[in-house]
């Protein structure tokens, strides 16, 4: 193995004779980006209509456990569609990794050059912890708001009590939104350092291959 | 050589330890949203007024707290830009470098291509291919040009909004017509501010792909190669799309807040904030929805450029992926 500027520049570079492929969380990316886009824009939708029913309700002067509960079950469906378009971007930033991951091994393999590829560096390690920590925040935010409606709508919650775990849920929604942004903000991160890597490889490859 | 320079990001200042730098400032700032919106649980303590009856109290903080967690969101989403301006500035190194390089690894050239351009199908969809390379995109164009306005417009309108429920929440105990009225413009103007960070967020992810699109042509014809561009493809269509029905829907309950601030003392108040909270949020999810698309477009993108590269060197790599 020849120890190159990219060994200096970045610590974990694992070198092979072969294009890798995409690892397990990249591919994982690449099989659930869309199914997590979908779930997430047929749930908005719904979120809207629970939201037109309940304006109804208040138009109508529905009982005020009834309008309460619907903005329970409005808010769980937005945060179901929510969680699920995070996860979608989450998933598209992991497909593209793969793609730098396999695609740039590859110009290396057909330049007849040692394949280079950086392990998976810090910020991809938060990415995806703070991810999983965000999307369990979310759904158990949702799970909440459903038992809570559902306890409203069929009378065993009382109404200030169901006020008290909206404004509970708020904060915790809030907090698991940005936690998840974070979380992108770090993949993001991890693109660029790729990218980085990546240049600083290709620059390398014609010294290499002359040898 | 056939430069497409001018059709690229102007970031060629933005070298890689800039780059370096922008993505720890972008962490950095999302990191402090992720600290401004833990404000958010003191709804913990709103919840205790709750039970105690105290509803003044419960309405100040709400508005308050309200504020301060949508501009905690609009930081983390200002981080989350900052990074992607310094992906656009590592997009234009990789151009450079593959410029230099990439004409001491290819083969001799076999390829011809008709004065009239033809198209091929690769595994990432069909591509064009001319001898110069191709002229730039309008929503390329629109990109470049929009995604710094509409973030500094997005943040002041955020930023704005929280002056408001701060002003909002001392109004609560002695005028409640009049922080109701304040109430519909806070939440008007910030997810105005929030609509437009995402559409500033969604126009840099066309810069890079107005970087990738326009630097792979010019690295082609530098090489004197024939120019191989991929066609749009269907994600890259429905991110337009979904992202300008999403920033229509922000501008549109903007509009109807301010209409609803009008009726701060009327019980049909009431039925409009009901389903505004809900659109506004709509309004979001469709340009997150985008957002999504154009990363998938820009995997898709990058996965036809290593391809075509590979097919330049000329030996195949032994585990291409095909999307």
């Amino acid at each position: 193995m020849t120890r190159t500027t990219v060994h200096r520049t970045y610590s974990g570079v694992s070198v092979t004779r072969t294009a890798p492929a995409p690892n397990i969380l990249q591919h994982i990316g690449r099989l659930l980006w869309l199914p997590m886009l979908a779930m997430a824009l047929m749930a908005f939708p719904v979120g809207l209509a629970l939201g037109l029913a309940r304006a109804g309700l208040v138009a109508d002067g529905a009982d005020g456990a009834m309008v309460a509960a619907l903005g329970h079950f409005g808010t769980a469906a937005m945060f179901i569609g929510f969680a699920s378009v995070f996860a979608a971007i989450s998933f598209a930033i992991a497909r593209i990794l793969g793609v730098f991951r396999s695609g740039g091994g590859g110009i290396q393999e057909a330049a007849g050059a040692e394949v280079h590829s950086l392990r998976m560096p810090a910020a991809g390690k938060a990415f995806v912890g703070l991810m999983l920590m965000a999307m369990m925040a979310l759904v158990a935010a949702v799970i909440g708001h459903v038992i809570v409606g559902s306890g409203l709508a069929s009378g065993g919650t009382a109404l200030a009590v169901g006020e008290q775990w909206a404004l509970w849920l708020e904060g915790v929604r809030r907090v698991a939104t940005a936690t998840y942004l974070l979380a992108i903000s770090l993949g993001l991160t991890t693109i660029a350092t790729v990218l980085g890597f990546q240049i600083t490889r290709l620059g390398e490859l014609p010294s290499e291959t002359a040898r | 050589m056939s430069s497409n320079l001018n059709t690229l990001p102007r970031s060629g200042s933005i070298r890689r330890s800039t780059s370096s730098a922008l993505s720890r400032l972008g962490v950095s700032a999302a990191l402090g949203g992720v600290l401004l919106a833990t404000v958010s649980l003191v709804n913990a303590v709103a919840a205790t007024e709750v039970a105690a009856g105290n509803e003044a109290a419960v309405a100040a903080l709400v508005a308050w707290s309200f504020g301060v967690a949508t501009a905690a969101l609009a930081t983390t989403k200002l981080g989350v830009a900052i990074v992607l301006w310094g992906i656009v500035g590592r997009i234009r190194a990789r151009v450079e470098t593959m410029t230099s390089v990439l004409p001491r690894l290819i083969n001799p050239s076999q390829e011809s291509v008709p004065a009239g351009g033809t198209h091929v199908r690769t595994p990432f969809g069909p591509a064009d291919v001319t001898r110069h390379p191709p002229t730039e995109l309008a929503i390329h164009r629109a990109s470049r040009l929009l995604w710094a306005p509409m973030l500094g417009m997005g943040a002041m309108a955020v930023y704005a909004g929280l002056v408001l429920s701060v002003i909002q929440s001392s109004t609560v105990a002695t005028d409640a017509t009049a922080a109701r009225a304040l109430g519909a413009w806070v939440q008007g103007i910030q997810f105005l501010g929030e609509g437009m960070l995402l559409g500033g967020i969604s126009f840099l992810l066309g810069t890079i792909l107005a970087g990738l699109r326009g630097g792979g042509a010019e690295v082609q014809a530098h090489l004197e190669r024939p120019v191989h561009t991929l066609q749009m493809p269907l994600t890259a269509k429905l991110f337009i799309g979904l992202m300008a029905l999403g920033v229509i829907v922000e501008m549109a309950q903007f509009g109807l807040y301010a209409y609803a601030s009008t009726l701060a003392g009327d019980p049909s108040f009431a039925i409009l904030a009901t389903w505004l909270g809900p659109l506004r949020e709509f309004g979001l999810g469709l340009l997150l929805s985008g957002i999504v698309l154009a990363l998938a477009t820009i995997a898709r993108v990058l996965g036809f450029q290593f391809h075509r590269v590979t097919g330049l060197i000329g030996r195949p790599a032994s585990n291409e992926v095909t999307s």
